[in-house]
């Protein structure tokens, strides 16, 4: 009988568990344009972002800010939020995660430098800009960088046109990205593409990541 | 008898298949959700499955909304539109953390509730969650012009009052269940005894008539009445270790499905619809950027009906599977009804894991702020 107690229960609160935990979704989408940043002895110092948010989550985001044209923020009146944002971002990791030659880096960016907001009033969208830099600069055959949000409540994504640009690089560097992402404002119909090919994905956990893979041969 | 017999293993098989499913379809889905990596583990969220196609389908309404609400500055039939799509929207919607599914469920399996009471409890938390996102930022961004961090702020302390109710709201739970456990525990042993002892210490009834309020008390009582049957006091002494209140008994379950539940099920209303969804909000700013707010007002609403049609699915289930264990606890005399009492103080247990892990944040819940 005890045994049975214990077996209605813990099936229970497995289905419980699995429902409380059950999976987050975005409300946020970000369109992202990144530059990876070279030192003149060929290592990379830094990973500057330019993420572009939705138009409802900029309304929200610009909610109750100052502005002195209608319509419009400058730079300067975005500071605050900015500074809030890279704030904010901080425990979260920045999103930004680097693998240098396979091998995941802990903890491998400073704090960020060179942060704005930008206001675009014809989309009404805001594009946050800042940049990471490396710990040490990483001279490497390989680096990747993956930018995703593991709770999924900000779905990113790369921009169409060249989401990636190497500057400053040694000519023989090259990159390119892995995007799960075709388009990030349509994620929806990307992931009903992705379902279809799902079964040769299965047990391959970081499909969905947005990575940039550099080498340097 | 035989036939008797049959259906008694046939219904337990059944039951035993429909766990087994059950185990082997959350197995499954816990799988997708560690692979995830939403378990702790970091990594990137899943595509595949279910799971993936409810993501794919509400991110799809999602932005949707945003589109609708635009065209419906200029086009009047973008309302309905807008009011078919948030609903949709909902019921996906819900399906993710932070709508009280896990913690209504629980309170149902814990309680002694109706399955109408159950949808009723699904309906009433959802709309009071729409609610309190139209409230705040009526007074927040429409009333005060407060920012997105002032929001964010206040949702999470709305947010951590919740989770602390919650937690509240299953130490209530586990102390009621608890003591109904103990009770039929005893009843159990006692009935157990009787059987042994062939019943002429019936005097039983001897407990209930004098109040151990203190333990001096309870030992002069027992060198007084010493002759009054050894297994009895050893019964008793067994009880008093975890019953330090004495004979005081737990309320019976007719008690608790009596009209005072209404009361009851008002803290579990409270404590589940009080932190308002993260996506209404964005929703309801977007709207009020648009200079719809009432459109917002709407959506949000609807969205919220179509939230509480999945919560009361569940909460469905929950019900369901708590009947079947009743029915179940009634084919026993006195274990049945320990099972029954430890289903509940398992539930109990549940709710109060649920609060800790949002209170703790081990368990995501959804966003809000700035970031």
């Amino acid at each position: 009988m005890i045994h049975r107690i214990v077996f209605l229960i813990t099936g229970l609160a497995c289905l419980l568990s699995a429902a409380g935990r059950a999976n987050a979704h975005p409300h946020v989408w970000v369109t992202m344009t990144e530059e990876l940043l070279y030192a003149t002895d060929g290592s990379v110092t830094g990973v500057r972002h330019a993420w572009t948010f939705d138009d409802m989550f900029s309304a929200f985001a610009t909610q109750g800010m100052e502005q002195k044209t209608q319509g419009m923020f400058t730079r300067e009146e975005l500071e605050p939020l900015a500074k809030v944002n890279v704030e904010s971002l901080k425990e979260y990791a920045y999103f930004t995660y680097a693998k240098v030659n396979g091998k995941r880096q802990r903890d491998a960016f400073l704090e960020p430098v060179d942060y704005f907001l930008e206001y675009d009033p014809k989309e009404t969208v805001l594009t946050l800009h800042f940049t990471l830099p490396f710990k040490a600069p990483v001279k490497a055959k390989a680096l990747d960088v993956e930018i995703y949000d593991p709770e999924f409540f900000i779905d990113f994504g790369f921009a169409e046109k060249d989401p990636v640009r190497l500057v400053s690089a040694p000519a023989q560097c090259t990159a390119s990205v892995q995007k799960p992402h075709d388009d990030n404002f349509s994620a929806a119909l990307r992931l009903d593409k992705s379902l279809m090919t799902s079964e040769a994905n299965a047990g391959m956990g970081a499909s969905f990541a947005n990575r940039i893979s550099v080498t340097c041969p | 008898m035989t036939g008797d017999a049959g259906t008694r293993l046939i219904r337990r098989l059944a039951l035993a298949a429909a766990v087994v499913a059950l185990v082997l379809a959350v197995n499954t889905a816990t799988s997708a959700f560690a692979q995830a990596g939403l378990f702790g583990g970091r990594g990137p969220p899943a595509d595949t499955g279910v799971i993936g196609w409810i993501v794919a389908k509400q991110a799809l309404f999602y932005r949707a909304l945003s589109g609708l609400i635009r065209a419906a500055k200029t086009d009047g039939s973008a309302y309905w539109g807008l009011i078919g799509i948030s609903f949709i929207y909902g019921i996906f919607h819900a399906a993710g953390p932070g709508h009280g599914k896990a913690v209504i469920s629980s309170y149902l399996l814990a309680n002694e509730e109706t399955w109408l009471r159950g949808i009723a409890l699904s309906f009433a938390s959802a709309l009071l969650q729409a609610l309190t996102a139209v409230v705040l930022v009526t007074i927040a961004a429409v009333l005060i012009g407060a920012t997105a961090k002032m929001m964010g702020d206040t949702v999470r302390i709305i947010e951590i009052v919740s989770y602390a109710l919650i937690v509240l709201l299953g130490v209530r739970l586990f102390w009621v269940k608890g003591r109904s456990f103990l009770h039929a525990l005893h009843d159990v042993r006692a009935k157990a005894e009787l059987v042994e002892q062939n019943a002429p210490h019936a005097v039983h009834a001897h407990c209930e008539h004098h109040s151990h309020n203190d333990h001096a008390h309870h030992d002069h009582a027992h060198d007084e009445h010493g002759h009054h049957a050894r297994a009895h006091s050893h019964n008793h002494d067994k009880e008093e270790s975890v019953l330090p209140w004495g004979h005081a008994h737990g309320p019976e379950p007719e008690e608790l499905a009596g009209p005072g539940g209404w009361r009851r099920g008002l803290s579990a209303i409270v404590a589940v619809g009080l932190r308002p969804c993260s996506g209404a909000i964005i929703v309801l700013v977007f709207a009020l950027a648009q200079g719809l707010f009432w459109a917002g007002v709407a959506s949000t609403f609807v969205m919220g009906i179509g939230t509480a049609i999945t919560v009361a699915a569940i909460a469905t289930l929950a019900v369901g599977a708590k009947s079947l264990a009743k029915r179940f606890a009634r084919s026993r005399a006195g274990y049945g009804a320990l099972m029954l009492r430890g289903v509940e103080v398992g539930a109990a247990v549940l709710v109060m894991a649920f609060g800790v892990l949002l209170l703790t944040g081990t368990v995501a819940s959804e966003r809000m702020g700035v970031f």
